[in-house]
Formats: C-alpha cells, structure tokens, sequence
C-alpha cells in the first residue's frame, strides 16, 4: 500500500452519541482504486462510520480528509452531506431507499443530474444548457442502467423491482453522482447466492472499468474474502484488526469478536 | 340480553350501529350549527328557526348517508356482504344481474330512503317549536322540489357505481369482460357526459321532474334542446375515446419494449393539438356563456386558479405546507397599491400596473426567500404553524399600520391596468359582468405560468423536488441540497401569490385587510388537495369546480346561503373526496403511486407529515 496516494485518510476519529461512544479513535486508510471492506459484529460502529465519512454525521475529535484527486484535498468534517457527495463521495444504505414512486430510469436520472447546473429558469424557459443538460442525463442514465444490467427495467417503478434489482438501482443511482468512491453499505443483505455472483461481479467491475474506490461494509464473509483487498475490522467503535483477508481470518482477537469466547473484553467507551 | 350478544340481521354488529349513529348526530350537529342564521355563538338557533328548511335536513341526511356509507364499506371490506361464489357469473347476462343486484347497493338505497324518511319526521314532529310549522305533507314536498335531491342523487351515482366496480374487480377475471370493453368505455363516457351535462349548471333542472326532459317541450332550456347538452355528451365520449387509445397504445408500448421518456405519454404533436384546442375553447368559449357563467369564470376562477397553480408548487410539488400563503397575495397587492399612489405614503415615482407585477414578483419572491431560509429546516407541522403565523402577522400588520396602509378600513383605489402609448389608450374595465377583458388579462398571465410550470414539473427541478418528497435522506445523499430546493419551491410559489395579488388589486380598485385573512389561504390549500396535490391539470379542475360550487351558492341563494357558509360545504365536499378520492380529482402520476405506495405500507404518501425518518441504516 502506497502511502502517498490515498483516497479517505481517516485520523483518530471519536464519535460520541451522549454518554456512549460509538466510534473510538477509529484510523482508517484507502488507497486510491483500492476495494477495502470494513466487517465487524452488530453494533460494531460500521455504519455510524459511514456516515462521518458522508457527513451526516460529524465526530467529536479527529480528522477526515477525502482526496478526489492526489493533489487535491477535502476536510469532511463539519461539510453538510449534499457537499460530501457533491466532492465525490457516493453511498447506498443498508436498506432500501429508492424512490419507489418513480421508475427506475428516473431514479438513476435524478442521481446523474444532481450536480448539473439548471436552474428554475433555465427549465422553465427550456434554455440551451438545460436540452443539453436533459440529452446529456439521458444517455448517461441509459449507460449506467446498461452497465448494472437493468436497461430492460427502465420503465418499472422503484418498489416493483425484485430485491437484488434494487440493490443494483441503488448502486447505479449512486454511481450517477460520478463518484471517486463508492460507500457501500452491505449491498449483499438479503440477496440470493446467484445474486451475490452477480453483485461480487458488478463490484469488481465498477472498481476495475470505472475506477472508482469501494468502501464496503458486509457481513457475507465470502463476498468480502474474494472482493477485499484489504480489511478493517471494528468491535465496540474500535478498530482491532487490519490486513488482507488471509491474515485477518487466522487472527485470534476477530475470531474472538466474532465468536465472543471470553467474557472478559468489556464495553469500551 | 346485552348489545354484544344480540344477532343482528344482514351481518351488522354494534360497530355498524356506533358508526351510523355517530355519523348521524354529526349531521344533525353540523345542521344546528351551521344554519343559515346560526353560528357557533348562537347554537340552536338554527334548528329553532328554520326546521321546515332543506339546509337543516340536508345535513342530517349527509351525517346519515355517511353512516350508511361507512358501514357498507366496513362491511365490504370484510367481506361479510361479498357475493357467495356460485353467484359470480360468467355470462354476460348473469353479470348484468349482478350489477344492478349488487347487494350492499339495495341496502345502501333503502337506508338512504328510511334515512328520508326519518329525517322529515324529525323535522314534522319538531314542528311545533316553530311558529309557522308545515305539515309532513308539505315537508315532503319542499323536500322533493329542494336542491337536495339532486345532490343526494349526485352523491349515491358515484357511491354506487364504486360499489359495482369493486364488486367486478373482485368477481370477474380481468381479461375478457364486457365491463372493460372499449364499447363500453366508450359508453360511460358518452352517460358520464349525459349526467355531467344533467348536473352542469345553469341548466340543471330547477326540480328533476320528468316533464323538464321532454323534446320539444315550450322552453328553450328544456334540456334536450340546449346545446350544450350535447357538448358534454360529446366531450364525454371523446374522453373515452382518448382514455381508450392511450391505453391501448400503453399496452403497445408495453408489448415492444421500445425507450422512450418517462412521462411522455402522448406524441409531441398530439399535445400540441391538445393544447392549441383548450386555448381555443378558454379564449372563444367564454364569449358564448351566459351571465352566470361569465361572472363565475370572471369574478372566482381566474384569480383562484393562480392563486392555486403557485400554491401547486409549494404543497404538490416540494410537499412543504404553507398555511400563510396569502400573506404574499397581500404583498403584491399593496404593492401594487403603493406603486400607483393609493396608499397614504408616496412613492417616488407612480408607475403603469404592468410594471408593477416585475417589482411584486421580486417583493414577494424575496418575502418567500425571507421566510424560507430560517423556517424550512422545520418539518410538517411545524412549518405550516410557522407560516399560519406569517400570514397572520402580514394580516395584522395591514390591518393597523393604518400610517402605511390605511387599516382596516381598506385604502384604494388601487390602479388598474392599462396601456397609455403613443396611438394606443386601452384600460382594463373592472366592470363586474358583461366584460371579458380581465379574463383575457388573466389568461394572458396564467397560460404562461402553467406551461413554465408544467416544463419546471418535468425537469431537473421537478424530480429534484420528488426526491426530497419521497426520501430526503437519499436525495442529500445524491448531492441535492434540500434548504435550497425548498426555498426555491417557497419562493416560486410566493411570486405566483404576488402576481395573482397585483391582478386582483387591480380588478376590485378598493383593498381591505379582510379580504387578507387566514380562511383565504385554507380556501386555496382546499383548492389544491381537492384537485390533485401535484398535478397541473388537477389543481386547474379542482379550483375550477369548487369555485363553481360558490358562484352556484351564490347566484342560486337557494336555503338562506350566506357567504361564509361556503367552508361549510367545502367541508362535505372535502370529506367525500378524502374517503373516496384521497389523491384528489386528477392526481399525478407520481402522486397516484404515493398513495399506492402509502396503502402497501411503503413510506409516506403524505408529504405534508414528516419525511422518513430515522437512522440511516
């Protein structure tokens, strides 16, 4: 792992909810391309992760800084979530949230056109940049529906797709924004086996023909084993492993947090 | 033996009768409440005064009919009056008996007649409260020569007809039946356009005798000789025809699988036929109407339907409620007050109306802004609390800067339209019947609006406000910012206020806080949710319809109305469309799969409540 160039650069992040404190100190570093997958049991503080690094949430100590480009730099703290994504950063949540009253092509459309440029009088009056800005959405919507294997769903509605379409929509929708990294959180939930190939599939291709990052969040051990290049795993907000898969699935302390054989570790924070 | 243990026949059980009864002392609490000398600081007084009037009774059915109506539905819901299985017949035949059989219909009939009847005696035997009583006789008479009827009559078709339907969805299978036939699509329309013809004022019949169809009868309103009989009966079939082809073509559509653009319905130049031929009609047909007509279009439609479209984009489109939308009304039309010299300060220059509208366009798009950036973080409730009490200190302020705005008392006048070039003097005349030239103002002002509207609804904008609608976490998450889109829904919609405000000013010349007040903006939201929250061409109907119904009060003064009765009325309206129309009287698409949605449990279709909430898991 090169040093030089990283994507997130995640320092001692704290994140407290009151008395309890959900994130601990947290470092996390991705390289620029890189697949890294953040597992850990329920409650681990995974998602509460996620949404310090898409600014929903902001944490107490620490520092987050996101690199659209090697020579350019973003402090997440304290950016409002609509900025986030706008610098680059792209997510899907753990559970479904399309737009279910409208149709597939428009949910994607909506994600590819949120950082155009027209205005309430531009689409008003049907200006120049606002046709450009329509034929433009369009076709890149056509390609991304293409690209994640939904084009002949274009016309269905959100909430009349079978789950692991959905899931598919929520990647194309976010990819829409024309990410530099992609946040996914446990895309696989509630999928099928022959779905999870399809997604494992979809994943790799995303990183490897569009170049975007993936932070991953999932519990199928074996979809993150043979996507991940690299792994953190969170216990009670803290981080108590890292490393490529082989290692971290012989490493006694995550065997340990997955399994709980001691009653001994206490509730940190 | 206790009311829980007792059999009741046809399946009723107490529930029923707590609805009905409920339902019925409704009515009558709404009748002595709201009588045409009555309010609520003089309860009974109605009832006392006029029990031999049709308004009293009137009520008391309604409370009664909802009762009935609501226990048919409880009871179809469950399935108790479903249709035993040997009687779901495939025959055409059969399937005629069945719908003119249709169980819960016969009941619902009978209690509507014992509802009459009980009715009437009440009324008989309170009688002698009354100085001049009438006899059950005469009662009966005035009842069957009122109003009543007819609206009763108007009440049960739909009712009816619902009954029927569901009753077919659930009986037949879908494929094959004549009910779904395009002859018979085309055959309710063509009956559609001969009861809306029936109903459709000022020739509705004054009583629904039989004499008054007759052909070639002495009057030339007899029904059949009048004209537009046979428009509605026309327009009726061309809708089914037209409701015919775009389903047939969604289905071609369907079969081929061909892309096309979400939304786009019809071919670009068939709309524009559509649209070439509505401005035709609203421009020529006008011209052509009767008194009546003309005053309702002039006098109630116009500024109600601007009001309303800018209101659209708040409520239908964001899915912001904003409860003090005719503070911005207000602002344009002092505005315009002050700009042409009406108000007791000066401005530094008088100026030609025409050139006032840019200027209330601004004050009240930056009075939306204003109030917008710090309020839009709220939610549901709490926004619209915030702004009932805009429009509240906008009303108060008026009322009493008696320095700026002369009071209460009202200041005018205010200038009216006109052009003053070289060669060319026209000003609008605000005579109150008998001229046009306001309407074609209005038009001229309104025709844009609704086609920049209808292109904002299907733009980036458009969707952008969908999606915060639908889930306003997923939409942050796609880089929307939702203060933003807010503010502008806000601010689009208060100019819209500001424009309908400076014509209105112009119109009336005299402006009084009074007309200023909260129950405008309610009027309006009434205008909205009744047509179809979010949909051009509903809010359109919606403020056109209920408009009517005033104007028809008012023209007809039939029972005593009074202005401020009309909430009254809107209030039964509203409740029929809330139980049978929920998404309004032609929702949008978008709207229409809300609902849906909202029925499935999937999220919320009300965006006037809270979006979904909770952890962004």
């Amino acid at each position: 792992m090169s040093t030089d160039d990283l994507i997130f650069d995640v320092r001692d992040v704290t994140l407290r909810f009151g008395g309890v404190t959900s994130l601990n100190n947290v470092s996390i570093q991705q390289s620029r391309g890189e697949i890294l997958a953040v597992i850990g049991p329920n409650g681990a503080g995974k998602t509460s992760l996620f949404n310090c690094l898409t600014g929903v949430y902001t944490p107490q100590v620490g520092e987050i800084i996101f690199h659209p480009s090697q020579d350019q730099s973003v402090s997440i703290m304290g950016r409002l979530p609509h900025k986030v994504t706008q610098a680059g950063v792209a997510r899907t949540f753990q559970t479904s949230r399309m737009f279910n009253a409208l149709t597939t092509f428009e949910n994607v459309k909506i994600g590819v056109e949120a950082r155009h440029k027209t205005g309430p009088i531009g689409a008003m009056l049907h200006l120049p940049r606002r046709n450009r800005e329509e034929r433009e959405s369009d076709q890149r919507t056509l390609e991304l529906l293409a690209f994640v294997g939904l084009e002949h769903r274009m016309n269905t509605l959100a909430d009349s797709l079978p789950y692991g379409d959905r899931r598919r929509l929520e990647i194309a929708r976010a990819l829409g924004t024309n990410p530099k990294v992609l946040l996914l959180d446990e895309p696989a939930a509630g999928t099928n086996p022959s779905e999870k190939l399809e997604l494992t599939d979809l994943i790799r291709r995303i990183n490897q023909e569009m170049g975007v990052s993936i932070l991953l969040i999932e519990h199928d051990m074996r979809l993150v084993m043979s996507l991940a290049e690299r792994l953190y795993v969170l216990n009670f907000g803290e981080v108590i492993a890292t490393g490529p898969p082989k290692e971290i699935q012989e490493n006694p302390a995550v065997i340990t947090a997955y399994l709980g054989t001691t009653e001994t570790e206490g509730v940190s924070g | 033996m206790s009311i829980n243990e007792r059999k009741w026949p046809l399946g009723l059980d107490k529930d029923d009768l707590r609805l009905a009864v409920t339902c019925f002392f409704g009515g009558l609490l709404l009748a002595v409440m709201t009588g045409p000398e009555g309010n609520l600081s003089s309860p009974g007084f109605a009832f006392q005064h006029s029990i031999f009037s049709s308004h009293v009774y009137g009520f008391v059915i309604f409370g009664l009919l909802l009762g009935a109506l609501s226990v048919t539905r409880r009871k179809s819901k469950m399935g108790v009056w479903e249709l035993p299985v040997s009687l779901r017949l495939v025959t055409v035949k059969e399937k005629i008996r069945t719908l003119t059989n249709t169980y819960p219909a016969i009941i619902f009939g009978v209690v509507a007649f014992i509802a009459l009847i009980a009715a009437l005696l009440v009324a008989d035997f309170t009688g002698p409260l009354v100085p001049n009583k009438l006899s059950f006789g005469q009662l009966l008479h005035q009842f069957v020569n009122s109003r009543t009827y007819g609206y009763i009559s108007i009440a049960e078709a739909p009712l009816v007809i619902r009954l029927v339907r569901t009753r077919l969805k659930k009986s037949t299978p879908a494929q094959g039946s004549i009910f779904s036939s395009n002859v018979a699509t085309v055959i309710y329309g063509l009956v559609g356009g001969f009861l809306f013809a029936l109903f459709a004022d000022p020739w509705l019949p004054p009583r629904f005798r039989w004499s008054y169809f007759t052909f070639g009868g002495p009057s030339n309103n007899a029904f059949f000789h009048h004209w537009t009989t046979y428009l509605w009966i026309v327009m009726g079939g061309l809708l089914a025809g037209r409701y015919i082809f775009v389903k047939t073509s969604d289905i071609r559509r369907a079969k081929t699988q061909r892309f096309r653009r979400p939304r786009a319905e019809v071919s670009a130049s068939t709309r524009f036929v559509m649209y070439a031929g509505c401005l035709f009609v609203a421009v020529e047909a006008p011209k052509y109407l009767n008194a009546f007509w003309q005053s309702t279009i002039y006098q109630q439609i116009g500024i109600f339907v601007l009001l309303a479209i800018g209101l659209n984009v708040v409520i239908g489109f964001a899915g912001l409620l904003d409860l003090g939308y005719v503070a911005f009304y207000a602002l344009g039309a002092y505005t315009n007050a002050y700009f042409t010299g009406a108000l007791p300060i000066h401005p530094p220059f008088i100026l030609n109306t025409f050139f006032v509208v840019p200027i209330a366009v601004i004050v009240a798009m930056l009075a939306g802004v204003l109030l917008g950036l710090p309020t839009l973080r709220l939610r549901g409730d709490y926004l619209a609390i915030v702004t009932l009490g805009f429009g509240e200190i906008v009303y108060v302020l008026i009322s009493n800067l008696t320095s700026v705005t002369d009071g209460a008392g009202g200041t005018g006048p205010a200038g009216g339209f006109s052009i003053n070039l070289p060669g060319i003097h026209y000003a609008w005349s605000a005579a109150l019947t008998g001229d046009l030239s306001y309407y074609y103002l209005l038009l001229g002002f309104m025709v844009p609006i609704l086609f920049l509207f209808t292109s904002l609804n299907n733009s980036r904008v458009g969707r952008s406000w969908a999606a915060i609608r639908e889930d306003e976490v997923a939409a942050t998450s796609l880089g929307i910012n939702p203060l933003k889109y807010k503010v502008m829904a806000f601010a689009i919609g208060a100019s819209t206020s500001g424009v309908a405000g400076v014509l209105s000013s112009a119109k009336l010349g005299a402006l009084f806080p009074s007309d200023f007040a909260l129950q405008l903006s309610i009027f309006v939201v009434i205008l909205v949710i009744f047509g179809g929250m979010g949909s051009i061409v509903g809010v359109l109907v919606g403020a056109a319809f209920l408009n009517w119904v005033t104007q028809y009060l008012i023209f007809h003064s039939f029972i005593d109305y009074q202005d401020a009765d009309k909430f009254m009325y809107f209030g039964a309206l509203l409740i029929l469309a809330m139980i049978f129309r929920p998404q309004g009287l032609v929702p949008s698409k978008r709207r229409v799969r809300e609902f849906e949605d909202e029925e499935a449990g999937l999220g919320s279709a009300d965006a006037l409540g809270t979006a979904v909430e909770g952890p962004l898991s």
